[in-house]
């Protein structure tokens, strides 16, 4: 019909060719990523988190514990409930709305005692379904 | 004037940038959306699949009715496919980097993940580009693009485009079951009847003007019978594919799943009406 409707491709332009080879690969790749995971079973194991201590800054009113969830099950897990406990049994508590599976979520506890004591100790204490 | 023969990586270059664009803003609105950020790590691997396939699969179709590049064979519509498609991934990588939602804090499986739902509106918006975006080529690729739609099985494929990518647009959000949870029994019939009506006008008004094949002698009965409630069932059907993509109504009741599909079938069929202006 007009010039551009070549046949067989002989007239199909090289760039046409480069787009849709970098969207072959990148599909490819997205399809083949999703399909692993898909195939290794969509895991009903449950979130695992762990919570590390990363930095702990002194304010007037005590200190900030900056820290780090972990989550190393294949299960996301929202609003992770996260508790600092000090030896006293006072608590500090957060919510973080969502740690990935096998990622890693931040957040921070305004505590009263000095964690550099190692006295506070931090767990996860529950999560949603997301 | 250049021969266009003798530029076709020019032209087939600013093919892309409109793709780009059209990417962009098509996309925009779900790239802001909360909710998709984590649906992409929250649905089910397998889902999102056969979700991302079916999409490739609509933009190859789509690609023939009027892709950013007129085609003629099913090997061009494949390769216009695959460009909408890194055009569509690039242009969502490179958003949700910019706003500091991908980052070393997401693991490289999370990130593929957002990427790759966001991809879904994002390479829709790269396709239909050409005909949103492209100006003076205008008439002569909407004479061509009508020719190439005519067709009963053609009407119906846009209807079902139109309505998965509008009911893509909402279904994301916790408002869709609320909605349906606001709403009474009566309500649902009163929106159902009013998806149907507003479906039937817009189809009635704008599906066939300017189009020879526009069916001579169909009545407005005929014309509810052969596309509105086509339409609406198509619209239904999308709504459902996309809530159960996204695992909306895992776990609920039916008479929730009812009120969900009543909810989005309303934008869906919306969608599905103008999709012959929109694509």
């Amino acid at each position: 019909m007009d010039d551009r409707e070549g046949d067989a491709g002989g007239r199909t332009p090289l760039l046409e060719w480069i787009a849709a080879g970098i969207g072959l690969i990148l599909a490819t790749g997205m399809f083949g990523l999703l399909a692993k995971e898909a195939l290794s079973g969509e895991s009903e194991a449950p979130p695992v988190i762990e919570v590390v201590a990363r930095k702990v800054t002194p304010i007037s009113t005590g200190f900030v514990l900056e820290f780090e969830a972990r989550n190393r099950s294949t299960a996301p897990a929202a609003a992770v409930v996260i508790e600092g406990r000090d030896a006293g049994g006072s608590t500090s508590t957060v919510t973080i709305d969502y740690v990935p599976a096998k990622g890693t979520a931040t957040g921070g506890l305004f505590v009263k005692a000095d964690p550099a004591n190692g006295a506070i100790e931090l767990r996860a204490l529950g999560y949603q379904t997301p | 004037m250049i021969d266009r023969a003798a530029t076709p990586n020019r032209d087939y270059a600013l093919g892309l940038a409109r793709a780009f664009a059209g990417a962009i803003l098509f996309g925009l609105p779900l790239l802001m959306t909360m909710e998709m950020w984590t649906i992409g790590y929250s649905a089910r691997p397998g889902r999102l699949l056969a979700f991302l396939i079916a999409n490739f699969a609509v933009l190859v179709v789509l690609s023939r009715f009027g892709g950013f590049e007129r085609t003629s064979t099913l090997v061009e519509d494949v390769l216009d496919a695959l460009a909408a498609y890194a055009v569509g991934i690039f242009a969502a990588a490179l958003i949700l980097t910019l706003f500091g939602l991908i980052g070393p804090e997401l693991s490289p499986s999370q990130a593929i993940r957002m990427i790759a739902v966001q991809s879904v509106p994002a390479s829709f918006g790269a396709m239909i580009a050409r005909k949103q975006l492209s100006g003076d080529e205008e008439e002569e690729g909407d004479k061509d693009q009508d020719a190439r739609s005519a067709g009963y099985a053609g009407q119906l494929f846009l209807m079902l485009a139109g309505a998965l990518f509008l009911a893509f647009n909402v279904a994301p959000t916790e408002e869709i079951l609320l909605i349906g949870y606001k709403m009474s029994a009566w309500h649902g019939i009163a929106l159902l009847a009013f998806s149907l009506l507003l479906l039937h006008a817009l189809v009635f008004a704008i599906g066939f003007t300017g189009q020879e094949e526009a069916p001579e002698g169909y009545g407005a009965w005929r014309l509810f019978l052969a596309f509105t409630l086509p339409g609406y069932a198509i619209a239904l059907i999308a709504s459902f594919y996309v809530l159960w993509t996204f695992g909306s109504l895992d776990g609920l009741s039916p008479e929730a799943v009812v009120g969900a599909l009543v909810v989005l079938g309303f934008p869906a069929s919306v969608g599905a009406a103008i999709a012959r202006l929109v694509v």
